[in-house]
C-alpha cells in the first residue's frame, strides 16, 4: 500500500509507531536490529521507499542517531528506534542532538535489563536513563510514555510535532507490552491529523541567529536546513547565537539556560495526563505505560470493593506533571506507584513532586511479566491496613 | 571582528571569497599542514565552480575538524567524535543534490570512527573524506594513534608504542570506496587534483593527507620542535606509487607510499536508493 494509510487495523504498537511517524511526515528512519523494538525499521523499510522516504539501517545504533541528525540538519522529519543496550548507545548522539536544538524523534520499546537483559519481555527501566543520561547535563527532555497502541500512533505523531516546536529530540518511551500487543488501531484521515511542519526563518540570511540565546523560552523558533543559503553552523561545542564555538562563560550560560528554559518554561503546552477516580480518593495509584493497564484495573477492583481509590498517568512523562501530582498528594493519604523497576524511578519523582503531602510508596519488579490487577490491589489493601 | 578581514586586506582571495574572515585566523599551530589543505580544497572548489550554496563541510573532532568548523560560508555540520560518516550518511541520503567534503582526522577516522569509516567505503556513499593523518592525537596533547608508527613514544606510550599502525587507505580500498589517495600536506598540486577528482567522482572519495604536526609529534615522538625535521622525517618515508614499482619489499619495510590508490566506477548508496525509489514508484 503506497501512501498514508488510513482505517481501522489490527496491529502491534510497534507497527503503529512506524505508521504514526509516516503520518507525521517523517521520511527518513534509520535504526539498528534490536529485540523489541526491530518491528519498527522493518515496518518502515517497506513504508519508507512507498511514500519518497528513506529508511536506513546502519551499522550500529550510534550511527543511526547521528544519521538522523544528519537528516535533521537536511531539513527531514527523522526518527531512530532502540531498546536496551541500544538506548545506552543511543544516548551518545542525543547531547549532539540536543545541544544543535535538531528536532528528531527517539523511540524506545523498554525491555527487561539492565546490559542485555530479557530481550523479549516488558520492563521501565529507562525513565531516568533518556532523562540524565546524556552526558553534560544543562537541559531538559521532553518524552511521552503511550499506554496502548493507538496512543502509540497518536504520540508519535504527538512527539513529531512537539520536536519541532520545541526544536528538540523527543523521547516516544514505549515498552516490549504496548510494542508487541495487537489492539485496535484507527488511522484518521491525513487532512483530520494535526501535523507541526518545519518553521523556516523569514530573516535574510545575514541577520538570522540559528540559536536564540538571548531568548531561552522562545519556541516554535525557524531552522533552516543545509542548502537553504542559511550557512548553519552545528556542532558539540558550545556555541554563539551563530553558532560558532565558544568557551566564554556567557555563552555557556546561555546555552545551558535555553536547553532547560525552552522546556521547563513551557509547562503549559507540556501537562498531559489522563486522570480517573480522583474526585473524592483517598488513595491514589500513579504510573505510566504498560502498567497503567493493571493498575487501572486495581483501582477499579478497589472501588467495586468500596475503597476511594483514584488514578494518575502522566502521559507527557518529561518534563514531570509535577503541579497535577502536588494537587493529588494534597488531597490522598498515600500514593502507590506501581512501576517495572526495582530500583524505584518514576515513585521519586512522585515523591518530589508530592513535596511530604502525602506518603508515597513503590511497587517494584525487575520486568518481564507487568504487575497482575490483584497484586497490585492487595498492596493497596494492605498499605491502607 | 569582522575587523580581521579590514585589518588583513591582503588576505588570500580564496578566504574573502569562500571563507568567514570574521573566522580567521585560524587555530592551526606554526608550521602544520592543515592550512595547506584548506588551500588545496579551496582551490579544488573554485576550479569546479562550487560554491557555499551547494556544497557543505562536515568536520569530526580534532586538529582537522577544529580548523575548519565553521569556516566555510555555507553550511557547516560538525559531528561528535568519530561521528561525521554517520551525520554525513543522514545528510547525503536526504540531500543528494548537494556535495559534502568531509574533514576528519586520523583518531576520529580510524579510531574512534573506524566502524563508521569501514561502512562508510562500502555504502560508497558520494562525499569526499579528507583524513588529515599526523600520526597522533594533536587537539589533547599527544596520545598514541591508530596511526603512530610501532616503537615510537607518546605521552600515553612512554615506553615506546606497541601497536602496528592502521593503512587507512588499504581499509577504503578493500571496503568498497571508489577513490582513495594518499598525499603529503606539502603535495600541492597532486592533493589540490585528488580532491577535485574525488568531488567529480561518484562515490566514496577517501584522501589521507600526512601532516607534519610539530607541536606533538615533533615534540614526543621525534624529540624535535622544528616542523621542517618533522617534514623531512616524512618526507624520507615516503616513495611515490610509481617508484615504489621498482623497489624491493625490503625497500619499501617502513616506506609510506603516496598517490593515487583507486579511482573505479562502482554504484554507490545514493544511486541505488535511488533507483529503488524509481522501482516502487513504477509498481
Amino acid at each position: 500500500m503506497k501512501g498514508n494509510k488510513t482505517g481501522i487495523f489490527f496491529v502491534q504498537g510497534d507497527e503503529a509507531i512506524a505508521e504514526g511517524a509516516i503520518a507525521a511526515g517523517c521520511r527518513y528512519f534509520a535504526g539498528y536490529p534490536i529485540t523489541p523494538a526491530q518491528e519498527i525499521a522493518e515496518i518502515l523499510g517497506q513504508r519508507m521507499p512507498e511514500v519518497g522516504g528513506v529508511c536506513m539501517q546502519m551499522e550500529d545504533e550510534l550511527a543511526s542517531i547521528h544519521s538522523i541528525g544528519g537528516a535533521s540538519c537536511a531539513g527531514f522529519k527523522a526518527m531512530t528506534a532502540s531498546s536496551g543496550p541500544g538506548i545506552s548507545l543511543k544516548l551518545e548522539g542525543l547531547g549532539w542532538g540536543i545541544k544543535n536544538e535538531l528536532p528528531y524523534v527517539v523511540v524506545d520499546v523498554q525491555r527487561a535489563g539492565p546490559s542485555n537483559g530479557v530481550a523479549t519481555r516488558v520492563a521501565q527501566g529507562d525513565f531516568y536513563t533518556i532523562r540524565y543520561g546524556s552526558a553534560g547535563g544543562n537541559h531538559a527532555l521532553i518524552a511521552l510514555s503511550p499506554k496502548s497502541v493507538q496512543e502509540a500512533f497518536d504520540l508519535t505523531i504527538e512527539c513529531f510535532n512537539l520536536a519541532e516546536i520545541f526544536r528538540c529530540p523527543v523521547f516516544l518511551l514505549c515498552d516490549e507490552v504496548i510494542g508487541h500487543t495487537r489492539e485496535k488501531l484507527v488511522i484518521p484521515d491525513p487532512s483530520k491529523i494535526k501535523i507541526v511542519e518545519r518553521k523556516k526563518p523569514k530573516d535574510p540570511p545575514e541577520e538570522f541567529l540559528l540559536y536564540p540565546l538571548d531568548d531561552d523560552s522562545v519556541i516554535n523558533y525557524p531552522f533552516p536546513s543545509v542548502g537553504e543559503g542559511y550557512g548553519i553552523c552545528v556542532s558539540p561545542y558550545t556555541h554563539t547565537s551563530k553558532g560558532y564555538p565558544s568557551t566564554e562563560k556567557e555563552h555557556q550560560d546561555k546555552m545551558a539556560s535555553r536547553l532547560t528554559n525552552k522546556i521547563m518554561k513551557n509547562l503549559d503546552k507540556l501537562t498531559k495526563v489522563e486522570k480517573k477516580y480522583l474526585e473524592d480518593a483517598e488513595v491514589a495509584v500513579i504510573t505510566f505505560g504498560a502498567s497503567a493497564r493493571p493498575a487501572l484495573a486495581a483501582v477499579e477492583i478497589a472501588r467495586g470493593n468500596g475503597m476511594k481509590v483514584g488514578f494518575l498517568r502522566p502521559i507527557i512523562i518529561w518534563p514531570f506533571p509535577d503541579e497535577e501530582i502536588y494537587r493529588v498528594a494534597e488531597q490522598v493519604d498515600f500514593i502507590l506507584v506501581p512501576e517495572l523497576n526495582t530500583d524505584g524511578q518514576m515513585v521519586r519523582e512522585v515523591a518530589r513532586a508530592s513535596k511530604g503531602k502525602a506518603e508515597v510508596y513503590h511497587l517494584g519488579s525487575g520486568g518481564i511479566d507487568t504487575h497482575l490487577p490483584d497484586e497490585i490491589w492487595e498492596e493497596i489493601r494492605r498499605l491502607k491496613k | 571582528m569582522t575587523t580581521v578581514a579590514k585589518e588583513f586586506p591582503l588576505l588570500h582571495p580564496l578566504v574573502t571569497k569562500y571563507l568567514r574572515p570574521e573566522r580567521m585566523p585560524h587555530l592551526a599551530c606554526a608550521g602544520c599542514g592543515i592550512g595547506q589543505v584548506l588551500h588545496c580544497t579551496l582551490n579544488a572548489v573554485d576550479e569546479l565552480g562550487l560554491t557555499p550554496l551547494n556544497t557543505v563541510w562536515v568536520q569530526g573532532v580534532g586538529c582537522s575538524s577544529r580548523l575548519s568548523y565553521a569556516l566555510w560560508k555555507g553550511d557547516s555540520i560538525d559531528a561528535h567524535h568519530g561521528r561525521i560518516f554517520a551525520v554525513g550518511t543522514g545528510l547525503k541520503m536526504c540531500r543528494p543534490e548537494l556535495n559534502f567534503i568531509l574533514f576528519t582526522g586520523d583518531g576520529d577516522c580510524a579510531a574512534i570512527g573506524g566502524n563508521h569509516f569501514i561502512h562508510a567505503c562500502r555504502r560508497n556513499l558520494d562525499v569526499v573524506a579528507l583524513m588529515f593523518n599526523n600520526g597522533i592525537y594533536g587537539m589533547t596533547g599527544g596520545q598514541v594513534a591508530p596511526t603512530t608508527p610501532l616503537g615510537a613514544t607518546t605521552t600515553t606510550t612512554p615506553h615506546g608504542n606497541f601497536e602496528d599502525p592502521f593503512d587507512l587507505c588499504k581499509v577504503a580500498e578493500a571496503a568498497g570506496a571508489s577513490y582513495v589517495a594518499r598525499w603529503r600536506a606539502t603535495d600541492f598540486k597532486p592533493l589540490t587534483n585528488s580532491i577535485k577528482r574525488g568531488l567529480q567522482i561518484k562515490g566514496f572519495a577517501f584522501i589521507e593527507v600526512l601532516l607534519a604536526c610539530a607541536t606533538n609529534f615533533g615534540r614526543y615522538v621525534l624529540k624535535t620542535g622544528d616542523p621542517r625535521e618533522v617534514q623531512k622525517w616524512i618526507n624520507d618515508r615516503v616513495v611515490t606509487i610509481k617508484k615504489a614499482k621498482n623497489l624491493s619489499p625490503e625497500k619499501l619495510k617502513d616506506k609510506i607510499l603516496i598517490g593515487e590508490f583507486m579511482r573505479r566506477e562502482r554504484p554507490g548508496i545514493v544511486e541505488n536508493y535511488q533507483s529503488l525509489l524509481k522501482r516502487i514508484k513504477e509498481v
